[in-house]
């Protein structure tokens, strides 16, 4: 039972990973605190839901289209609402980022109700046995799915010209814009990026938990942890953070009992801030300072 | 900063403030006599809401920590005073459960979380709100656990005793406003402004910043615990993600906002406003009440973001100029 809750935490650590890498970023760069995060989430779990009921669309297949929504969501309320704040008060971000979150989940209830749904694939049930350790196919394609889009942000941020940008941002904005880089543009291309990776990350959690409008909420925990064990703006951080708080989780579930979550969760995040306040991968980052 | 002896001019301004304010709280103090039910608790919630951006003013406004979780010790102070009419206590001796209980929490989690600076300190305590809500639930036992916690019914007829509660209500206002003002001329006031101004700078100066700030957040929490424990007695069934909900914190947040971080009268100001704004707004649209108020939360900060008398100002100076041009 143990090595089957230590490979259920590692599974689920892998979609955990994904689910900060855009949260984690956003913060790094331009040092905005973004709450509707989860609201990201859990719209693309809706759009893979509604791509599945109402045109049969593997949930797999809906990936891209969740991603491309909310790049473009992202992207949008970067340039109209939150490069506005940030030039008066970050912290300001906060509020207005929960703003938002209550307008996304409020609209959702309305539109789809607040009834719990569900994504069945047809190979939802199916699973595979490895010395005992039953592993469930979806949580498996989860957490793999998840890995090689986190290698792929990085790949983009280390590889590209686009993301070169990004992470000069992100370590001086002065230096960047004097060489002819424009932030607000960087930031809007950031939070597009990390919205789309939000929306990725609800396609798959469509395939694994409940689809309801207040689902996004309960990864805001874990992403508030994983941000800090992984270090602010660190990719990778994120990646090994995430597997160590699904195994975290498992096991605390399995010795402590199943609630204890948000309480482990917490305890870890104020153990990791008093040993090592810069993460396992911190660097400086513009987001640190702020 | 001005200097503690203030000119005549000033505290000939001061006392014209308070005898308003005076005046203001004797009105609100009668107005029971004249009011409807659904107008008195329109008002007592105004007033709760005051006093609970008052708490956040303590900590946000002078301090310059952004407890953005800060809703925890109503969800505290609720559960404090729930627990202890559960186990027979008389409301007063509840509302002071409540209020000891949550300073004494804020008193403890405050030495390791106040260390922690601007963003990472806000999350934290976001994180602890959130933490709040399972422990209440794990505790279970006298708590109610994830069932709720109803409280033992009063012998009064309901109509006094809501009278009551709103006369409570805005003693808790009443009350934090004239704390904040008091700590304001006193030397606790000054350490708290000049840690927010520049933290080591005020180290330097010979504060001790971690005790200082731990007192700020005690009394923030408090005040906040005084009005979760008289609400959680109002609506006699409390469960946890309602007397935890974070879009308390929020709200109070958005009031300080709106009403000017810092000052005395602000929060005050800033409740009155936008629960009447929400009261009218709930009315309209009882279905998106929350995408109207996430709406709103969006236009205040774009449009407001130093409060509404700044605001106001730089508009009245804008159509001045305009005119004066002209």
């Amino acid at each position: 039972m143990l090595w089957q809750a230590t490979a259920n935490g590692l599974l689920l650590g892998g979609l955990y990973g994904i689910a900060t890498i855009g949260f984690s970023m956003v913060w790094g760069v331009m040092g905005v605190i973004n709450l509707a995060h989860t609201g990201f989430i859990m719209l693309g779990a809706y759009i893979t839901y509604g791509l599945f009921r109402f045109a049969g669309l593997d949930p797999i297949a809906s990936i891209p289209v969740s991603m491309a929504a909310m790049f473009a969501l992202g992207y949008a309320l970067q340039v109209l609402v939150l490069n506005r704040i940030i030039r008066t008060s970050l912290l300001l971000s906060l509020v207005v980022t929960f703003g938002i979150e209550l307008v996304m989940v409020d609209a959702v209830s309305i539109a789809f109700t607040s009834d719990v749904r569900s994504v069945n694939s047809s190979y939802a049930a199916s699973s595979i046995e490895v010395f005992g350790v039953l592993i469930p196919l979806v949580r498996l394609l989860a957490a793999g799915l998840s890995i090689t889009l986190g290698i792929a942000f990085f790949a983009f941020l280390r590889f590209t010209r686009a993301g070169q940008m990004i992470l000069a941002t992100a370590l001086d904005r002065e230096v960047s814009s004097l060489m002819g880089i424009n932030p607000e543009r960087i930031y809007a291309l950031t939070a597009g990026a990390g919205a789309a990776l939000a929306g990725a990350t609800g396609s798959l959690a469509s395939m694994l938990f409940p689809v309801m409008p207040g689902m996004g909420m309960t990864f805001l925990s874990a992403v508030f942890v994983i941000t800090v064990l992984g270090g602010i703006g660190s990719v990778e951080g994120c990646i090994v953070a995430g597997f160590i708080y699904g195994l975290v989780q498992a096991w605390a579930g399995y010795f402590l009992g199943a609630n204890y979550q948000e309480i482990v969760g917490f305890g870890l995040f104020l153990l990791v801030l008093a040993l090592r306040p810069q993460g396992l991968f911190g660097r400086a980052f513009f987001g640190e300072h702020a | 900063m001005s200097p503690p002896a203030a000119a005549p001019g000033a505290r000939r301004r001061a006392l014209l403030f308070w005898a308003f304010f005076a005046l203001g709280a004797l009105v609100l103090a009668l107005a029971p006599l004249a009011l409807n039910n659904y107008w008195l608790r329109v008002l007592t919630t105004v007033f709760m809401y005051a006093t609970v951006t008052q708490g956040l003013n303590v900590i946000v406004g002078l301090t310059g920590y952004h407890a953005f979780g800060n809703a925890v010790f109503f969800g505290f102070g609720a559960y404090a005073s729930g627990v202890a009419m559960t186990l027979g206590a008389p409301f007063p001796v509840a509302l002071v459960a409540a209020v000891a209980f949550s300073a004494l929490v804020a008193g403890i989690i405050g030495w390791p979380i106040l260390r922690l600076r601007g963003h990472y300190f806000a999350i934290a305590t976001v994180a602890l709100n959130l933490a709040a809500i399972q422990l209440v639930i794990q505790v279970g036992g006298v708590t109610g656990g994830a069932e709720g916690l109803p409280l033992p019914l009063s012998d009064l007829p309901p109509g006094p005793l809501y009278r009551a509660i709103y006369l409570v209500m805005l003693a808790g206002m009443v009350v934090s406003t004239v704390l904040v003002a008091f700590i304001l001329t006193r030397p606790f006031g000054y350490a708290l402004r000049a840690i927010r101004d520049g933290e080591r700078a005020a180290g330097v100066m010979g504060i001790d910043t971690t005790a200082t700030k731990v007192a700020a957040w005690a009394i923030s929490a408090g005040i906040t615990g005084f009005a979760g424990g008289v609400w959680a007695y109002w609506i006699t069934f409390i469960e946890p993600a309602s007397a935890f909900d974070p879009a308390i914190g929020v709200k109070a947040y958005m009031m300080l906002i709106l009403g000017g971080m810092g000052t005395v009268i602000g929060p005050v100001l800033g409740a009155f406003v936008l629960e009447f704004l929400a009261t009218l707004v709930w009315g309209g649209f009882l279905q998106a009440h929350q995408i109207v108020f996430g709406l709103l939360i969006v236009v205040i900060c774009l449009v407001a973001p130093n409060g509404m008398l700044v605001a106001g100002r730089s508009l009245i100076q804008r159509w001045r100029s305009r005119h004066g041009a002209a």
